[in-house]
C-alpha cells in the first residue's frame, strides 16, 4: 500500500502489535464490564429519575454519548485507534437523518459519541443478549423486529424531531466489496420527509471489519477518518409523483452512488496524503 | 377464472410497474427476495396491489409460506378461485 508515503506511520514492530492486541483487548473488556454495569445501575437511574419517559431516554442518550467519546479516547490513548473527524459541528443539530458507511465494528461507537442525543435501529441479538439488552432498553434505542413497524417507529422519531442514525447496509461491508445498500433508509427518509444527512467512514489500514476477529490487529495502527457531508436533499423524489417502491429505489441508487464516489474520494485523498487541508476545501465546494 | 398462465404474465406486469424488475428476470423459479430483490416492505406494496386487482381480501397468512414467483401464481389461483392457498 502506501506506507512509505504515510508520514503519520506509528513505531511498528513486534512489540508494538503486542501492545495493541493488549490495548485492543482491554478496550474491549472496559467496554463489556461498563455497559453491563452501567445497564444495572446508572442508565436505570437516569432513565428514572423523571416520570416523563422521553426525557429519562434523553438524558440515558446524553450519558451513552459521553461514555463512547470516553471509549474513543481510551483507544486512541492506548494506541489502537487513532482518529479524525471533519464537519463535526454539523451532527450538532437535533432532528438529523444520519446515514454512514459500516466498514468497521466501532463505527457505531464514533457516530453516537459525535452526536448529543441519537435513536439507533439494534438488531433482535443485542435485545436477546442478556447483558447488551439493559443498555439499549434503557436508551430506548429503536427495534429491528418489525418490518413496517420499524420504518414507523424511525419516521415517528424524526417527526418528534429526534435524531437518527442508520447504517443503510444494515451490516458491516466486507473489505473489497461493493456496498449493497437496502432500501430501509430511503424508505424511512421518504416517509419522514427529511435530507440525509451522510457521513463516510474510512479505517486504514482496516480493522475489525466482518469475519475478523479483534486480536487480529493490522500491520501499525488505524486510522480513522470520518467526514460530516452536506445534507442530499429528497425533494425531488418525493416530487417525482411515481410510486413510493420506485421512489424508495431511485432514492437507493443515488444514496448508493454518493457513498461510493466519496467514499472512494476519501481514500484517494488519504492516500496523497493531508486530508485535512483537502477535506476542508471539499466542505465548501458540496 | 384466469389460468395460471394469465395470472404469471400479470404478475410479471405488476413487477415491473411498481418495482422496475425486468419481465425476463421474472420466472416461475425465481425467488422473490434473494433473486428480485423484493423486500418485507415490497410485499406489503404487492399484496396491497394484488387486493386491488383481484378485489378480493388477502390474508397475509395466504403469502405467508411463498418464497419463488411460482408460488406467488400459485397463491394467487387459488384466491381467485376461493379456495385456501397451498402452502
Amino acid at each position: 500500500m502506501n506506507e512509505s508515503a504515510d508520514t503519520r506511520l506509528p513505531p511498528s514492530g513486534t512489540a508494538n502489535r503486542i501492545w495493541r492486541i493488549f490495548g485492543t483487548g482491554l478496550s474491549f473488556v472496559c467496554f463489556g464490564l461498563g455497559a453491563v454495569l452501567l445497564g444495572f445501575t446508572v442508565w436505570p437511574i437516569l432513565r428514572l429519575s423523571t416520570t416523563d419517559r422521553r426525557r429519562g431516554i434523553a438524558r440515558v442518550q446524553r450519558a451513552v454519548s459521553l461514555c463512547m467519546r470516553l471509549f474513543l479516547r481510551l483507544m486512541t490513548t492506548l494506541g489502537v485507534i487513532s482518529c479524525e473527524v471533519h464537519g463535526r459541528e454539523r451532527l450538532a443539530a437535533r432532528g438529523q437523518f444520519v446515514v454512514a458507511n459500516h466498514p468497521t465494528l466501532i463505527d457505531v461507537v464514533i457516530l453516537v459519541g459525535l452526536m448529543p442525543e441519537v435513536d439507533c435501529i439494534v438488531k433482535q441479538a443485542l435485545w436477546r443478549n442478556v447483558f447488551l439488552r439493559w443498555p439499549v432498553y434503557w436508551a430506548g434505542y429503536i427495534s429491528n423486529a418489525t418490518g413496517e413497524g420499524l420504518i414507523a417507529a424511525c419516521e415517528a422519531a424524526l417527526g418528534a424531531g429526534r435524531s437518527l442514525m442508520v447504517f443503510p447496509e444494515g451490516t458491516r461491508t466486507k473489505p473489497g466489496e461493493t456496498f449493497n445498500f437496502q432500501r430501509g433508509a430511503a424508505q424511512i427518509a421518504l416517509a419522514a420527509r427529511v435530507p440525509l444527512r451522510p457521513v463516510t467512514i474510512t479505517c486504514n489500514p482496516i480493522t475489525l471489519f466482518k469475519g475478523n476477529a479483534w486480536f487480529r490487529v493490522p500491520s501499525r495502527t488505524a486510522h480513522f477518518v470520518v467526514t460530516v457531508g452536506e445534507p442530499i436533499p429528497i425533494t425531488a423524489f418525493l416530487a417525482s409523483g411515481e410510486a413510493h417502491s420506485l421512489a424508495a429505489r431511485h432514492l437507493t441508487q443515488a444514496l448508493a452512488q454518493w457513498f461510493e464516489d466519496n467514499v472512494a474520494r476519501q481514500q484517494a485523498e488519504i492516500a496523497t496524503g493531508n486530508t485535512a487541508q483537502k477535506l476542508t476545501r471539499r466542505d465548501d465546494s458540496i | 377464472m384466469q389460468s395460471t398462465q394469465e395470472i404469471f404474465e400479470q404478475l410479471r406486469k405488476v413487477l415491473h410497474e411498481l418495482f422496475e424488475i425486468e419481465p425476463s428476470q421474472v420466472t416461475l423459479e425465481a425467488h422473490l427476495y434473494n433473486d428480485l430483490e423484493i423486500d418485507s416492505i415490497d410485499t406489503i406494496d404487492l399484496i396491497l396491489r394484488l387486493k386491488e386487482l383481484t378485489g378480493r381480501k388477502i390474508q397475509p397468512d395466504q403469502f405467508r409460506h411463498v418464497r419463488t414467483v411460482g408460488d406467488a401464481v400459485n397463491a394467487i389461483h387459488a384466491l381467485v378461485q376461493n379456495k385456501p392457498a397451498a402452502a
